[in-house]
């Protein structure tokens, strides 16, 4: 194998890139489809590939050995899957990296939550290719941007050649790196309603080092009563501490049946600590994150209710 | 499956015949000679690689190179002047102290360029945020924050940013 330039490369030894020696690269097809008939066409025909977007963490599991698709699919330039629209609804195309999320300033307004989540992904080397769709589809159990599309009632849209559905996030994740998505289908876009008026949201993430995966992630949005207790909707979604992306249906409706005080973020924070399902790894042991759960959602409910009180 | 991408680097347009696994940082290092990128981690996390993808720092040693094509790709050689003079980031980190091994300066390089693209009067917070991704084990990162901000100072009084970019 002669490069370009007259270096000579040794051939790669046999298995290279099997062992997980991350100096090895391992050897896979990729195909970069313009359009998304073509990416489904390519996902049936060619055995044993992957779609891709920004491919920050897969292609990082690849180096190391831990997956090895033989072939990868692009959806990065699909024209399907880019670009912002703000209309009555939202509509983010899947291929959008957390940079082109956090320079639009329309959207950051309407969705501070989703902001606030988008902005702690990562570092900018992430963010300027990381996407949002790629985000979701990884599936795992920390992804920042899921428990703040949780809160916001967020749509997915996949589609495949036969159709085109629409999935409730909540209802997106199945186990950590699994997705309801069948295999030709992608996720195209995320679609979110206008946020009420009255509403807020707020995402708190506790990491080890400012720039980590989370140890334990919260994500809220109240809208609460003029009164600055009763609430008249709440969602609230934690990370990292259950094999999926979780939302706590209990706390949400002890919050909208009881509103909100010191007493009831108390008993919230109990009920949190039941709901998840953390587990001990090398970032920090089960209980920790069960604690830190806790405390990362009493202060969010009041950093919320005191902005209204404000 | 070779595939041909054809993409400008640092002044010009280049063309290259690659694999689909290739990654940028071998391209730029084994097929451009551009050995100023440099391979850490390999796994995206010390941002040693870093280089500009459309004014944008990414991780070479993670980034498909197919994934350059029709794009303007920029390395630290592409900083460098007429007569390979300094580009004053450069120079500000060799006057201040951003240099020590030297390893993570041509990524920290254009991280901290990068952010100047963007704001030319950065806080220090905005330094640190910019360069969080650019891991450093000699200089405690002081003499870098130190650095990046002169550098804004020269570049608002006219210096030269450098060239290429």
């Amino acid at each position: 194998m002669t490069e370009p330039g007259g270096t000579q490369r040794p051939p790669a030894p046999a298995g290279c890139g099997e062992k997980g020696d991350p100096r090895l690269a391992p050897r896979y097809d990729y195909h970069r489809p313009r359009t998304l008939d073509e990416a489904w066409s390519l996902r049936s025909s060619v055995e044993g590939s992957r779609y891709v977007c920004g491919g920050t963490d897969l292609i990082v599991r690849m180096r190391s050995g831990r997956e090895s698709p033989r072939a990868l699919i692009s959806l990065r330039s699909l024209p399907e899957l880019t670009g912002i629209s703000m209309g009555e609804a939202t509509e983010i195309g899947a291929a959008t990296t957390f940079t082109d999320l956090l320079e639009h300033p329309a959207l950051c307004a309407r969705y501070p939550v989703l902001a606030q989540a988008a902005r702690r992904i990562g570092c900018p080397q992430i963010r300027n290719v990381a996407t949002i769709g790629g985000n979701l589809c990884n599936a795992i159990p920390c992804a920042d941007s899921a428990t703040a599309l949780i809160v916001l009632d967020a749509t997915l849209r996949a589609r495949s050649p036969r159709r085109k559905r629409d999935i409730p996030v909540a209802e997106f994740f199945l186990g950590p790196r699994q997705t309801c998505l069948r295999a030709e289908e992608v996720l195209t876009s995320i679609l979110l309603r206008p946020p009420a008026p009255t509403g807020a949201g707020i995402f708190l993430k506790a990491t080890r080092v400012y720039r980590d995966l989370a140890l334990a992630s919260v994500a809220v949005f109240l809208e609460i009563g003029p009164d600055g207790r009763s609430c008249r909707k709440a969602r609230v979604a934690a990370g990292s501490v259950s094999p999926v992306p979780l939302r706590l249906r209990s706390v949400e409706s002890l919050f909208e049946s009881e509103g909100i005080s010191p007493e009831t973020v108390s008993r919230a924070k109990g009920m949190a600590r039941e709901a998840i399902v953390p587990i001990s790894d090398v970032r920090a042991s089960a209980d920790y994150r069960r604690h830190l759960t806790g405390v990362l959602l009493g202060r969010a409910v009041e950093t919320l209710a005191n902005r209204e009180r404000a | 499956m070779k595939t041909e991408v054809s993409f400008t680097l640092n002044a010009g347009v280049v063309v290259a015949e690659l694999a689909g696994h290739e990654l940028l940082i071998d391209l730029l290092r084994d097929r451009f000679g551009l050995t100023g990128t440099k391979e850490g981690c390999g796994q995206g996390e010390c941002g040693a690689c870093t280089v500009l993808v459309d004014g944008r720092a990414v991780n070479s040693c993670i980034y498909p190179a197919l994934e350059v094509e029709g794009r303007q790709v920029v390395t630290i050689e592409g900083l460098l002047g007429p007569g390979n003079d300094l580009a004053a980031i450069q120079r500000a980190f060799v006057e201040h102290g951003g240099i020590q091994c030297g390893f993570c300066s041509p990524g920290m390089i254009l991280s901290a360029r990068a952010l100047l693209d963007r704001i030319a009067d950065p806080s220090e917070e905005q330094i640190r945020e910019a360069l969080v991704g650019n891991l450093c084990r000699c200089t405690g990162y002081v003499q870098i924050v130190e650095s990046v901000r002169k550098a804004a100072e020269a570049m608002r009084s006219g210096g030269s940013g450098g060239g290429g970019a």
